[in-house]
């Protein structure tokens, strides 16, 4: 899963990189209004972690031009938002709320709260409403991240774990290797040319040729009657 | 509970006592009216009988027999106002010549006009008009009426001119009942619209009132909601900047802590706990600041003034932060020609250039110059700084592929200039001083101005 922190306090949003990344998550840190908004225009993200009071302006800025954009290209105005801030009045809430924050969470907050907060908020961006994923003999429990196939645990690395997810969330939808690397990939990792089908002849090895297929030319996907 | 009185009722209680006593005059004048009217008729009527008597006959008048009173027929009676007349005609000696009537016998003087007479046994009370027939008197006419018969007469009379008064007084009553209501419909409004009055959203009263005298209301009304709305909106200011000043390195830390279990030993782990201990530090001058906010707001500081040299404090104050600003790769000054004496708080106004300077370098990057500049003549503080201040820029799109991270933010060790300035802001209202932004002297980028009363206003505020 590919977030955005917008948080202006290097204290934050070093410990949210810290913690999100162990989650097997791609973390991309930008501190202000203008730089969030570069940030959304270049790239897709799953989630936007948005502070309210930033250095160069507020925050619901961003939120207000995101949710005008125009659909079908970036910036994608459908981004699951959560709005993370000091600000604790109700009006705050419901202004923000209003104005299409999907979530809404004080400072200080539990990360693991955050976290499943996240999680939530992504569940209900592919339309679904439970917490595991199953699809045929595969079973996925994204907030243990952990995965069994026919009731076996499989175990993961992050990054297998991060595709696997990636294309079961909107299978049988194909994705491309450009797509894939852009939900595994903060700006500061180096990519290798072929860093995906590693990671997918992987995944092949621990959970059978069914699982994950490839659309040559295109990409690869997970079919709905898959394993 | 208080329980509340009604204007309009208290208004028409006013109104209709105010009519009752109207009303209670005109109908007592027009009593004694119809009964002073009635009697003049009478006597009117008795003076025309008189003469319609000596008109007729002139000195035709013979005596005859019986000369006693006749009795009056009531089978002759034809109006309810037609009076029983009585008349009596004498001859210049005395001798009755003709008596019609029923009243008494009457005794013959040589007096002529009108009277009120006791006649009969038991006595009786009648008007009568006598009357000679000329300057020879050969003959006197005497007219009367029964004084009784009279008065009802005149009762009757001033009873029909007063009870239309008594009729028409509920019917007013009503009728001014309505029209204080619907004169009072514009108040009714008013009071509408300033009960429905929300501060919060500050949406001020709408000057639809035609009638002057609500001008000066609504005007105040609004001047006040505006004020009060200011203050809510400060408070919230406030509120916002504290929640921000505490909640922030607490979420900080929260997540330092957290990072801290999942980094192995190494230098991510030393950043990790380096930023702890800012966090730490940061939560800890929020604190005082916000225990110094609470001391300003304090009543009885203006018992705790001292004559102080403003200069001194300045210069103890400019050399605690060397160390700070040599470490942060700032260039910090102070410019002053010299004392600058002023009663006041030499801990709060130390607590002032702190602030001013704390934020300045908290606030502003590597290399940035920061002087904090005295004039006594002028008596004023000022703290100014030469940083390029971000200013928000309008969001545009960008080419898809931009790769961008924005450099790491500068450690934050004071407070946010809010709360810092909100400090500032308090001691300066202690000190009857004016802390402003003002527009930055050549050389500089951003200042910040504390202004204190003249001199001719010390002896005042001392």
């Amino acid at each position: 899963m590919r977030v955005l922190v917008v948080e202006d306090d290097e204290g934050i949003a070093a410990g949210l990189q810290v913690h999100l990344r162990q989650l097997g998550w791609a973390v991309d840190v930008t501190d202000g209004v203008a730089s969030a908004w570069h940030a959304l225009c270049a790239e897709p993200f799953d989630v936007v972690l948005l502070d309210l009071g930033l250095r160069d302006g507020d925050g619901a800025e961003v939120l207000h031009q995101l949710r005008r954009a125009p659909a079908g290209r970036l910036p994608d105005s459908a981004t699951p938002v959560l709005i993370m801030t000091a600000r604790d009045q109700v009006t705050s809430r419901i202004q923000s709320l209003d104005t299409g924050a999907d979530d809404y969470v004080t400072k200080p907050f539990d990360p693991d709260e955050l976290a499943a907060r996240i999680r939530a908020l992504r569940r209900r961006a592919v339309g679904r409403a439970q917490p595991l994923l199953v699809c045929g003999a595969l079973q996925i429990d994204p907030a243990a991240r952990s995965v069994r196939l026919a009731g076996q645990p499989v175990e993961l690395s992050a990054r297998e774990f991060g595709i696997l997810m990636a294309l079961v969330e909107v299978r049988p939808r194909v994705l491309s290797r450009s797509q894939i690397e852009a939900k595994l990939y903060n700006w500061d990792n180096a990519l290798e040319s072929n860093a995906v089908e590693v990671h997918v002849h992987r995944l092949r090895k621990k959970l059978g040729d069914g699982v994950v297929r490839t659309m040559r030319g295109v990409g690869y996907f997970v079919p709905e009657d898959a394993a | 509970m208080i329980a509340r009185r009604s204007l309009t009722l208290h208004l028409m209680a006013w109104a209709l006592g105010a009519l009752l006593i109207v009303w209670g005059g005109f109908v007592v004048l027009g009593y004694r009216t119809g009964i002073h009217e009635a009697d003049e008729l009478t006597d009117g009527h008795l003076a025309s009988v008189a003469m319609l008597q000596l008109s007729e006959y002139g000195s035709q008048f013979a005596a005859r027999e019986p000369i006693t009173g006749t009795p009056v027929f009531s089978s002759l009676k034809s109006h309810e106002y037609q009076r029983s007349m009585s008349v009596v005609v004498w001859d210049g000696t005395g001798r009755i010549l003709m008596r019609t009537g029923e009243a008494p016998e009457v005794p013959f003087k040589q007096d002529e006009g009108f009277e009120t007479l006791q006649l009969g046994n038991p006595a009786t009370a009648w008007r009568a008009f006598s009357r000679w027939d000329g300057p020879r008197h050969e003959r006197k006419v005497a007219v009367l009426l029964d004084a009784t018969e009279r008065d009802d007469l005149a009762q009757d009379i001033a009873e029909q001119l007063v009870e239309p008064g008594f009729w028409l007084l509920p019917v007013v009553a009503l009728v001014l009942g309505l029209a204080i209501h619907r004169g009072l419909r514009p108040l009714y409004e008013l009071s509408r619209d300033v009960d429905a009055l929300d501060i919060a959203k500050m949406s001020p009263l709408r000057n639809r009132y035609e009638q002057k005298e609500f001008r000066a209301v609504v005007e105040s009304i609004n001047t006040l909601a505006g004020r009060y709305h200011a203050v809510l909106a400060r408070e919230r200011e406030l509120s916002n900047e504290l929640a921000h000043e505490l909640r922030t390195p607490l979420a900080s830390i929260t997540l330092q802590a957290r990072a801290l279990r999942l980094v192995e030993q190494g230098p991510e782990r030393e950043v990790l706990l380096q930023q702890l201990e800012r966090d730490a530090l940061r939560s800890g001058h929020v604190l005082s600041d916000l225990l110094a906010l609470a001391r300003a707001s304090r009543t009885d500081m203006a018992d705790a003034r001292q004559a102080l040299d403003l200069d001194e404090i300045a210069r103890q104050e400019v050399a605690s932060f060397g160390q700070t600003a040599h470490q942060s790769g700032h260039e910090l000054a102070l410019v002053s020609p010299g004392a600058f004496e002023l009663m006041g708080h030499p801990v709060l106004l130390g607590l002032v250039i702190r602030n001013l300077v704390e934020n300045a370098l908290s606030h502003t990057p590597v290399g940035t110059q920061v002087e904090v500049q005295l004039d006594p003549q002028q008596r004023w503080l000022q703290v100014c700084d030469t940083a390029i201040h971000p200013t928000p820029t309008p969001l545009q799109p960008m080419p898809v592929g931009a790769r961008l991270h924005e450099a790491a933010a500068d450690a934050s060790l004071g407070l946010g200039w809010g709360l810092g300035h909100r400090v500032v802001e308090k001691i300066a209202q202690i000190h009857g001083a004016r802390f402003e932004k003002i527009a930055a002297p050549p050389g500089f980028t951003s200042c910040f101005r504390l202004s204190f009363a003249p001199r001719s206003a010390l002896k005042r505020y001392a």
